[in-house]
Formats: structure tokens, sequence, C-alpha cells
């Protein structure tokens, strides 16, 4: 099973090779980043449909853990390492035209090739060294990627992103080092062996405290998301994509791990219900209030990644499914939605009109619109009442104040989302440009998707379920880790 | 009395650097300075790691260097912070190449100048009103009412 590395140093291997390639032929460097992409796509699927569901580690190097590090695949991982590939494929800038010049378009595909490569890397890795260099690899490779228009505003924001990413990350480094005195190790599975005994006490929490807020950055976690809209509203409207869409799940990833498996004390969840209400009313009401469009779904993103934080400070496998469900209905609707701001970059004024002259466009809008409020029968509907149920069942102070919190901004979104979709639909003297048929192609097929999964609520929720119960299990994930007689032949067979 | 000694010492510095560098964050208006003063954080959590595997009667974990069977120094930090330390001059050299590029079209460092320009140039793109309030929801903190004007590097954009 090493072919799980494949998806992470094919991409990270292209990405070095691109820029000479590009200088003996443009067509195959144009080739190589879709190609390699769909390869790692491929082995990612296969593994997703075996018959064999059990997890897996992968020993890298051939150096058992704790010495070694480790890969950790379950089928929550592969969820998420599936989505980089897709996505990236989907944002891909297929334009010939957009860039005369092919270094600079080589220059880019390698951008997007390194942010593929480890967000597929953080997805799995299993130790904290890891992902600690995956998330600063994809954070330089994020900033590449915003700078890349290269208009003044966009550099400042970039300037800005940059230093509070920057800061972020000397943040988590200071709870991996809190961590490390207290256990001596950074394996996550040794860690949670270890964390009943040692990280018990505050400085255990203050651990979890810097890395939530340090990988927070990422996930537009509250205190520390102001970068969001500068930049969402400056980057080419691809790229805010895959920011909002697969990046900031990534950071949540990684935050989840370290709850599942390291903190399963009832003061870590609570941290993270309440920076995540916080994160849900400061990120709607502005939306509210914003003005353009890219703004007001950048904002409206940070809103649902509360919620995504919300559902996983559930305990138990119940708010793994709820997390889960938020996380992925929010991949698949930002990503759709930046792709339709892509030509609507403008203000909400400038956009009156907009279903005269780009009517599918206008009517995908609404269908994402309606599942994000949660209007039944659609996915957005289920998600959002799994978040509730749970919060209902656990029933503390806290838990109905977060539930109160997302019943008041399901309003707020229904207010602002219903008052663009009806500015969208009324008359005007200068309707704005219609979409290209890429920026067009993307958002259809995550709308054909989501009629699909509407349809096919059934099985899609069983699947879900199933995996949730896999990521929630603790034991499971320290025992597939280091197995109970981790003999040789066992290992072998393992691989 | 509490005990002064060289490890105490040496903590209190690494906490010391790091909280130097987020006050200067939060307080400089000069864009340089505060990358500056990220990097003054980064010191310190370097050093903070280096010392999570300090013993003050170890050897560096070299094989063969030092007497024979002495013990060593945990080497799992340090190389932790040999990644931190070339990840963190990368995202230093880049900050700084952005900054150059930001002062060739703006001819200033100022945060609150550049935060000015930021707002008017993405109003006048997006055709909507110049923002007059200074408690836009876009911005952490309000900023006074620096007056936006037209820049040298207007070719640029």
């Amino acid at each position: 099973m090493t072919n799980v590395i494949l998806p992470v140093v094919l991409p990270l291997l292209a990405a070095f090779l691109l820029q000479p390639l590009a200088r003996l032929s443009g067509v195959v460097a144009r080739l190589l980043g879709p190609l390699v992409l769909l390869v790692g796509l491929v082995l990612l699927l296969r593994l997703w449909f075996a018959p064999d569901t059990e997890p897996f580690t992968v020993a890298l190097g051939g150096f058992a853990p704790p010495l070694g590090i480790v890969f950790y695949v379950d089928q929550l991982a592969l969820i998420f390492a599936i989505a980089v590939p897709l996505f990236t494929l989907l944002f891909w800038n297929w334009s010939a035209d957009a860039y005369e010049d092919s270094q600079e378009k080589a220059r880019q595909d390698a951008l997007m090739l390194l942010l593929a490569a480890s967000a597929t890397g953080l997805a799995l890795s299993g130790d904290l060294f890891n992902i600690y260099v995956f998330y600063e690899l994809m954070a330089v490779a994020s900033f590449g990627l915003v700078v890349l228009r290269g208009t003044g505003p966009a550099q400042i924001a970039t300037v800005r992103y940059l230093l509070l990413s920057a800061f972020g990350s000397v943040l988590a480094l200071v709870g991996i080092a809190i961590l490390y005195t207290q256990t001596g190790t950074l394996n996550l599975a040794q860690l949670g062996q270890l964390a009943p005994t040692s990280l018990h006490g505050p400085a255990g929490l203050a651990a979890f405290g810097f890395m939530l807020v340090g990988f927070g950055v990422k996930a537009e976690l509250f205190p520390v998301n102001t970068w969001v809209p500068e930049v969402y509203a400056t980057a080419p409207a691809r790229i805010a994509g895959l920011l909002a869409g697969l990046v900031s799940k990534l950071a949540v990833l990684v935050v989840v791990r370290l709850l599942v498996v390291v903190y399963q004390d009832t003061a870590a969840s609570q941290l993270l219900l309440v920076l995540g209400t916080l994160t849900i009313l400061f990120g709607e009401f502005a939306a509210w209030r914003s003005k353009d469009f890219p703004r007001m779904i950048g904002f409206s993103s940070i809103g649902q990644l509360g919620i995504v934080f919300i559902g996983f400070s559930i305990p138990g496998p119940w708010g793994m499914l709820a997390g889960l469900a938020v996380a992925l209905h929010h991949l698949l609707i930002k990503s759709a939605l930046f792709g339709l701001a892509n030509r609507w970059s403008g203000s909400l004024e400038s956009l009156a009109g907009g279903a005269r002259s780009a009517p599918i466009a206008a009517g995908l809008f609404v269908l994402f619109a309606l599942s994000l409020i949660g209007v039944p029968p659609l996915p957005g509907f289920w998600t959002k009442i799994l978040v509730l149920t749970g919060l209902a069942q656990e029933g503390s102070g806290l838990h109905l104040m977060a539930l109160g919190a997302i019943l008041l901004i399901t309003a707020i979104e229904a207010n602002y989302l219903f008052r663009f979709a009806t500015k969208l639909f009324s008359t005007s003297d200068r309707p704005p440009a219609s979409h290209g048929l890429m920026d067009i192609g993307a958002a259809v097929l995550i709308g054909i998707a989501l009629v699909a999964v509407t349809i096919q609520i059934d099985p899609v929720g069983d699947r879900l379920r199933a995996v949730a119960r896999q990521a929630a299990d603790r034991e499971a994930y320290i025992s597939t880790v280091f197995p109970a007689e981790p003999t040789i032949a066992a290992r072998e067979d393992r691989r | 009395m509490i005990d002064l000694n060289f490890v105490t010492v040496l903590y209190v510095g690494a906490i010391g650097l790091l909280v130097i560098g987020a006050v200067g964050l939060v307080m400089c208006n000069n864009v340089f300075r505060m990358v500056l003063a990220l990097v003054l954080a980064e010191a310190g959590v370097n050093l903070l790691l280096i010392l999570a595997g300090y013993r003050g009667d170890a050897a560096a974990p070299i094989l063969g260097f030092g007497p024979e069977g002495a013990q060593m120094v945990d080497p799992v930090p340090q190389v932790l912070v040999l990644t931190a330390i070339v990840i963190g001059v990368g995202v230093q050299a880049l900050a700084v190449a952005v900054l150059v590029r930001v002062f060739h079209a703006y001819g200033t460092l100022d945060m609150r100048e550049l935060k000015a320009h930021f707002e008017f140039e993405l109003a006048a793109e997006k055709t909507t009103e110049p923002p007059r309030s200074t408690e836009e929801p876009a911005g952490g903190r309000p900023l006074s009412p620096v007056p936006p004007r037209p820049h040298p590097g207007e070719a640029r954009s």
C-alpha cells in the first residue's frame, strides 16, 4: 500500500520539474500538472473503493513509529485527500491565452502542484512534525498564488495575510513545543497514549489553545480571520475558491485529529465551541453588511466554518458526523460560489439584472443559496439538522447558546442571500457580463453533484456515518499505529 | 528566592522574545518593522523548542562525539528547529520581496496608509462608494481617516 505516498510525492516532483521543462517544451509542461493530479486521484479513488476499509499506516522510509514518521490512512483522511486533486483540477487554470508567456503559466502551475502535494500530505500525516512542515508548505504556496495577479491591492492583502499566517505558525509551534516538553513525542498516536497522564493539566490545554489559534488562521477561526475578506476580494476567484473550500478544510482536519486522538477532555471541545460560536456570529453579520459579491461569500464562508467547528466540538461519533457533513457541504458549495464570483466580482448593485445575461449562473446561485440556508430536501438541511440535534442532545448552557446562534444566523443568511437573489432577478439597463465556459463548468458540475446527493441522501449518509464512526474511534487510531504485537511479518503484510 | 540558573534565564528570554514579537506585530505601523517583530517571535519560539530538549550535562547528539556512553540531548527538537528556521527564512524573504513591490507601487510602508489605499482602490475596482465609515467590518481595528491620495506607481495598477 505504499502507493498512497505517490499522490504527495509526484506533484512535488512535478512542481520542481515544471520550470526547466517549460523551457524545453511548452505543451509537455502544460499537460504535466493535470496528468500528475489525475494519477494521484485515481490511486486514492482505488483505495476509497477498495472492499477493505480498515485504516492502515505507512511508515515513511521504513522506520517504525514513534521514531519514524507515519502516514495514517483512514476513510476520513481519504475523503479529504481525494478532494485535493479533485478540486485542484476543477480550479486549474485551463485557459491557454490567460498568460501569453509559458514560463508564467509554468510558475502558476508549479504553485498549484505544491499546494496539492502539501494539502494531500496534510490530510494523511499522523505526526505533528510532518503536519507542521506540510502546513507551512501549503501556506507558502497560497501566498504565491494570491499575489500572482500582481495588482496593488492584491499585494497589500498578501502582506497582511502573510504576516498573520506566519504569526499563526509561530503560535502553533509554541503549542507543539509545550506538547513536546510535556510528553517528549510528536507522534499523534503516542501523544494520545500519553495524554491522560501528561496532558491533563493547564499546560496541555494551553498547548491546544496555541495550536487551535495557530492552525485556525487557515481555518478562518474567529480572532485570526481578518485576512479572509481582503484576500478573497483581491485574489483570482479560482484561488479564493481553493482557499475557502479546500485549504480551510485541511486546517480543520488537523484540529479534529488533535481533538479526537489527543484531547478527549471537555475543556478543549468547549474552547472550540466558544470560538466557533463567535466565528459564526462575526462572519454572518459581516456578510450581511458587505457590499460586493466576493466579500459577501467570503464572510459567509467564515460563518459556515464556525458551524463546522461547532459540529466537531460535539463529542463522539455524532459530532464527527455533523462536523464532517457540514465541512463537505461547505467544500462543495463555497467552491462553486467562488466559481461564479469569477465574473461577478463587482459590487452587489452592479450585479442587478444578472439573471438576464447569465440565467444558468443565477439559477445555480439560488440552488446553492437554498442549500446554504438549509431548505429541505437539499443536503444543507441535513447537515444543519445534524448539528442542531447534536447540540440539543448535549444540552448544556454553552451548547444551547450555540444552537440559538445557529438559528439566528440562519435567518440572517436567508436575508442577505435572498436580497442578492432578488437583485439578480430584477431588471437593469446595464446587466453584468455573462460567464465563461470554464467558470460556469465547475459550478454546473458541483450543482449536479449536489442534486445527486439530494436524491441519494440515504446511501451517502450511511457511508458518512461509517466514516465518522471510524474517525471518532480513538482506541483504533492508537492500536493501528502501534499494533499490540508489532511483528515484522505482520507489518510486511500490512504493506 | 527564585533560583536564577542558566536554563531559567533562557526560558525567560525565549518567552520574552515571543512577547516582544507579538507586541511589535500589534503595535507597529511600519510593515517592515512588523516583519522584524515576526523574526523576533520566531527566534523566541526556536529557543523555546531547543530548551525543550536541552540537558545541561549531555553532549551534542552526534555519534562518536563526546565521551563514550555519555548522554545526548534530544535531537528531535533540534531537527524541528532547523526546519522551522529554514521555513522562517523563506517566508521572511517572500514577505520582504512583496514589500519591495508594495513600496514601489505606493511609496509608503505605513500600514494605515496602505489599508486606506487598499480600501480606496478596491472600492474603485468594484465601483462601490469609497468607504467613509471607520467601522467597516473588513478591518480588525478602526483606522484613522487617512485621505487616499494618488500614488506614484499609477501605471502598475
